[in-house]
């Protein structure tokens, strides 16, 4: 499956264009260490440069590996068991669509950071790099799911319920995993000293402390 | 391996579609149905008990809570249907549903089994978020998001396999009953294409009354086993707290009894905003 077959998601005979979850998950591991090692070359440090690269694949495909067994029991329950197959293709072919986004994004990047030694650019660069690389994931997910849904309606829901879950873990499996670009000043590590912490209950103290 | 047929079996709707229930009968073995609860409710206790194990300094009690919570995620399911059941069954009657007490049973069994089932599915979640999490009542309110989450999902189910009963035994009703007379009728007097056309639109007229009946009774029958079975269900699991072990406290078996369900759930919403 190229990357056009993949991007495009050709619906032909009212049929779900074929992709196998194995060669979505080759593209996330490709894509996503392209991308890793270019967003850890801020501050041209080797070392950082292999653990984004280990890191961007993880981040992209972990969280969703979590939500399978209830994305699972949701769709059966649901009645939608006999497209469950095409459901999870679609929903690896989707991350797989964000990795290739990020990678085609990364000489960008790599660009960008020559002009700069700012380390909240580099975040704020990053961030946005990974919201066009979602959009992209969404957009692909968005046709996957359009045949999904005109076979039946209820495809909807499941649809929702599986980006509510998604969400919801890789938010705090991004906050598990920082730094990915890594303050240059310190020393390179795998995981911060403190990251073993909750990203909503921190999110939710960073407000409360702001309005005091 | 059967049993992971049956579980999927069930969660397909293959017991309660309306081949099952056309021979006026919900098929499904009692014992399979409790043994699977049981296996799906230590599932998501596992999950719960990790909380213990990588928060508590002392393992041996940790492994203790673990299996304390293994024990009491099923038995909280199964002591509330025991205990809600005869007032259940009676409501079920009273809603004129002609189930049998054994039916009913049946029913609700598979309706915990589904909910059950959607629990110990978000077991990697919760993992997940234990793994990275030391707040407990955050802990504490993710677990009531995913009973409650769970829960609706089991009451949905039941709802659609309540619907589909009542449609079916009302449909027999009137295949059997109160319309038989009309096409001999029709027969007798002027067999014209007008007065088919009127028995026609009188059947649909019927039927139409009839999906309408069941579609309310089964609501109410639904928010009266949701109210009895839910506020059971949440004292019971005030009874049999802790689930997922308080790191600051010791290791118990039940904790005193204080307070209630709704006023812990404040409190740790308090305590997690604070």
């Amino acid at each position: 499956m190229g990357v056009r077959a993949l991007l495009e998601v050709e619906v032909g005979q009212g049929s779900l264009a074929p992709t196998s979850v194995r060669r979505c998950l080759a593209w996330v591991a490709l894509g996503g260490v392209a991308y890793g090692a270019c967003m850890g070359s801020f501050g041209l440090r080797p070392l950082q440069c292999l653990i984004s690269a280990i890191k961007t694949p993880l981040l992209i495909s972990a969280g969703g590996l979590f939500c399978i067994p209830s994305f699972y029991v949701i769709n059966n329950l649901l009645g939608l068991r006999e497209d469950f197959g095409q459901a999870l293709r679609g929903i690896a072919s989707s991350q797989a669509a964000v990795a290739v986004c990020l990678a085609s994004l990364g000489p960008i990047t790599l660009v960008l950071y020559s002009g700069t030694d700012q380390y909240a650019f580099a975040k704020a660069l990053n961030g946005v790099m990974f919201l066009f690389a979602s959009l992209g994931g969404q957009i692909v997910l968005a046709r996957n799911y359009r045949t999904l849904i005109q076979r039946n309606p209820r495809h909807r829901v499941a649809l929702f319920a599986w980006l509510t879950l998604f969400w919801f873990v890789t938010i705090q499996l991004a906050w598990m995993l920082r730094p990915f670009i890594g303050q240059p000043n310190d020393p390179t590590t795998f995981l911060r000293a403190d990251s073993w912490g909750n990203a909503y209950v921190e999110v939710w103290r960073t407000i409360v402390n702001s309005l005091r | 391996m059967n049993l992971l047929r049956t579980l999927d079996a069930l969660l397909r709707g293959g017991y309660t579609d309306v081949e099952h229930i056309q021979d006026g009968k919900i098929q499904v073995p009692i014992r399979t149905l409790v043994r699977l609860a049981v296996l799906l409710g230590a599932t998501y206790g596992l999950m719960m008990g990790l909380f213990a194990l990588l928060s508590w300094d002392h393992t041996g009690a940790a492994l203790l809570q673990m299996l304390s919570s293994m024990v009491k995620v099923p038995l909280l399911f199964l002591l509330t249907l025991l205990i809600t059941f005869p007032s259940l069954y009676v409501l079920s009657a009273l809603a004129r549903t002609r189930l049998g007490a054994a039916q009913t049973a049946r029913l609700l069994l598979v309706a915990i089994t589904v909910d059950l089932a959607l629990l110990a599915s978000f077991g990697p979640i919760l993992a997940f978020f234990t793994l990275s999490t030391d707040s407990y009542p955050f802990m504490k309110l993710l677990n009531v998001l995913i009973f409650a989450i769970a829960g609706l999902a089991g009451l949905t189910f039941l709802n659609r396999a309540l619907r589909r009963w009542l449609g079916q035994t009302g449909a027999e009703s009137h295949e059997t009953g109160e319309l038989e007379p009309a096409p001999a009728e029709a027969e007798s007097k002027t067999p014209d294409a007008f007065h088919d056309s009127l028995i026609k639109k009188t059947v649909g007229l019927i039927e139409q009354r009839q999906s309408h009946l069941a579609t309310q009774r089964t609501r109410r029958l639904i928010v009266g086993w949701c109210v009895l079975f839910g506020i059971v269900g949440s004292q019971m699991g005030w009874v049999l707290r802790p689930f997922l072990g308080d790191p600051d406290q010791p290791f118990e078996l039940f904790r005193a009894r204080s307070s209630n369900f709704l006023e812990a759930v404040f409190t740790a919403l308090g305590r997690l905003l604070s």
